[in-house]
């Protein structure tokens, strides 16, 4: 399966690597990454498209358990490798 | 104020009295800072040990533990107990020096990426970027380290923070937020719970950690539902608790895991369905529904499918759970099953049975008493045979399983709780892990009792070999250890050696009643085994019980 995710973490240095931390530990493939950063805000926007035969629901779980991480949307789950639509959205 | 400063003044004004730690090089302006402060320090002997005290300082009170260290390998020392903390969801405050600014990323002397090092063992950390943010990001540690489920933070912090002048500005202490409920939710949960036939309590370290102990033992007296525990609740269900199975798992009481194994309800409270406790995961509580009791949402259905969840404070959930059953017939059986299977201790022989020893000490020590262990046999034999009236007096490495815990915990223990009788049980391969902290007993006239549990083996391990292995002996013979009466004694340490069944009384008599410190070098058999067990791979109800030597 493959899953696109949307994520608002706060703007620190590190924070995609420990969200990308996450991502493998949990046992999970990155297909496609698109970041973000919003200046106003001091916020970054991440989206993470990601593929994995474990359940979504437990990364989800654990990507929002990071104390950096804000949001965090589930956006498509589909069998095949195309979602092309939702990384440029 | 200097930033080294304003460290100590956000740790007092969380309460903080004590810390562990070690000095070095890009930590020098705190250290300084200390020199002047109320904040007492206790130097260790290695930061490993210090992480390891401020997580028994915090085990056994529930408050944060703080341990601090220089920059490069002063914090990769640190690593192992954060990660230990981690794993057993305990609130720890590290501090970490490290070199000037303008030096990161130049392989600067002792510098290391130690905020890289720090993602995967810590619950948050932090590379102070400022002066302007060193205070907020202290604030922050203290309340990310105790809220939900607590865990260890690390902030790193350069030199040139420390020595930079800062205004002090008093911060109010954010109160902790409380997730709330749904009503809904917990009538269909007690509703579960009437229908089940034989629903038991699945307890973990999630209770203890969430100070609801007491709500617990009211909710256990009101439902009269019958409890297994993890390691790491051990304490929790009060001994007397006449369904009190006792501990489940690999080496778990055979009550236990046939009781698991047969309930039709399982109320996970606060545990994480961990491969120690389940065996075989698909054949765990085959026949249950599970209702699971937790604060921190990604355990929910991890590992095991949840029917009914619930995230929430267990201090105001569990007074809300209670419910009137009718299972007298499961009790009957529970009852039963805890007869059955009970320990026995009156086996013939002159050698030294550590179980029985294990069991008199625990009848012999003073009410306030906490044993800390290392982790192996003799941390199996303490689950099993030694008895505790709350959490926060049995501490041991349950989630990393870390050797060398046990004596830098004890000391932890002893610093947060001084007129409490601070225990280590140890193993001849864990307590020379962390023997340095030998050092640290000394230095402060720390009153810890060791009991050296010496088969000359890496015993778990050389059991596995046995059992799994063929009995090809790779690498677990001890038989070269050193004299531990004559280690002891070189930290003025008095120690004896007992060897008998018959010395058994006289030993644990001269460890309690000796003033201050003593070790008690227990030699024992290493063709003992831990039973039950569950091997590998199987179901909790297929326990291997083997036969004392």
């Amino acid at each position: 399966m493959t899953h696109t995710i949307k994520l608002k973490a706060n703007s620190r240095p590190e924070v995609m690597e420990r969200i990308l931390r996450v991502v493998r530990h949990r046992g999970f493939n990155l297909e496609e990454v698109l970041m973000k950063q919003c200046q106003t805000t001091n916020s970054t926007k991440i989206t993470l498209k990601v593929s994995g035969d474990r359940p979504i629901s437990n990364l989800e779980t654990q990507l929002n358990k990071l104390y950096d991480v804000s949001q965090l949307e589930l956006h498509q789950s589909t069998a095949t490798a195309d979602s092309a639509v939702a990384m440029n959205a | 104020m200097t930033g080294a400063e304003l460290v100590l003044k956000v740790l007092q004004q969380h309460g903080i009295k004590h810390i562990f730690g070690y000095p070095g090089g890009a930590i020098m302006p705190i250290y300084d800072a200390l020199y002047d402060s109320d904040v007492e320090h206790f130097l260790c002997r290695h930061e490993q040990g210090a992480a390891f005290s401020a997580i028994g300082y915090a085990r056994s009170t529930g408050k944060v533990g703080v341990c601090m260290a220089t920059s490069g390998p002063g914090a990769t020392n640190l690593v192992t107990g954060l990660a230990d903390a981690m794993m057993d969801s305990v609130p720890v405050v590290a501090i970490t020096g490290q070199v000037f600014s303008s030096l990161i990323g130049t392989d600067a002397f002792q510098e290391m990426d130690v905020l890289g090092m720090s993602l995967s063992i810590t619950k948050q950390s932090f590379l102070v970027q400022s002066l302007d943010e060193l205070a907020d990001i202290l604030h922050q540690a203290f309340e990310v380290a105790q809220s939900g489920r607590p865990g260890p933070v690390l902030v790193d912090i350069p030199k040139d923070i420390q020595v930079g002048s800062v205004d002090f500005e008093p911060y109010p202490i954010a109160q902790k937020q409380v997730p709330d409920f749904d009503a809904q939710v917990l009538a269909d949960a007690q509703a579960l719970i009437k229908a089940a036939n034989k629903p038991l309590f699945y307890i973990g370290g999630g209770v203890g950690m969430a100070d609801a102990i007491d709500e617990m033992q009211d909710l256990l007296a009101k439902t009269k539902i019958p409890a297994i525990s993890t390691l790491k609740a051990l304490g929790t269900v009060p001994a007397d608790y006449p369904y009190n199975l006792g501990l489940v798992g690999m080496h778990g009481n055979q009550a236990a895991n046939h009781a698991v194994q047969d309930c039709d309800l399982l109320i996970c409270t606060g545990a994480r369905f961990d491969d120690r406790v389940t065996g075989k995961l698909d054949t765990f509580a085959p026949n249950a529904k599970v209702i699971h009791l937790d604060i921190d949402p990604a355990e929910i259905s991890k590992l095991r499918q949840a029917d009914i969840s619930i995230l929430a404070d267990f201090k105001k959930l569990l007074p809300e759970l209670a419910v009137t059953t009718e299972i007298s017939p499961w009790q009957q059986q529970v009852a039963e099953l805890k007869t059955q299977y009970a320990w026995r201790y009156d086996y013939p022989g002159d050698s030294i049975y550590a179980p029985k020893l294990l069991n008199l000490l625990s009848q012999k020590l003073p009410f306030d008493h906490a044993v800390s262990c290392d982790v192996g046999q003799h941390q199996m034999w303490v689950a099993q045979h030694m008895l505790f009236s709350s959490p926060r007096n049995h501490l041991s490495s349950g989630g990393a399983g870390t050797m060398g815990f046990g004596l830098p915990a004890a000391i932890g223990v002893q610093v947060a709780r001084p007129d409490c009788m601070s225990v280590v049980v140890s193993g001849d391969g864990s307590f020379m892990m962390n023997v340095q902290e030998l050092g640290t007993i000394r230095r402060f006239k720390l009153p810890v009792k060791i009991v050296l549990l010496d088969n000359q083996r890496l015993g778990m391990v050389k059991q596995w070999q046995e059992l799994f292995f063929e009995e090809r002996y790779s690498e677990t013979n001890l038989s070269d250890n050193p004299d531990f009466v004559t280690l002891a004694k070189a930290f003025d340490i008095p120690a004896l050696t007992i060897s008998q069944d018959d010395q058994i009384e006289d030993g644990i008599n001269q460890l309690i009643n000796t003033d201050g410190p003593f070790l008690l070098h227990v030699q024992i058999d290493d063709k003992e085994n831990v039973w039950p067990l569950v091997p590998p791979g199987k179901a909790n109800h297929d326990m291997l019980e083997g036969e004392k030597v």
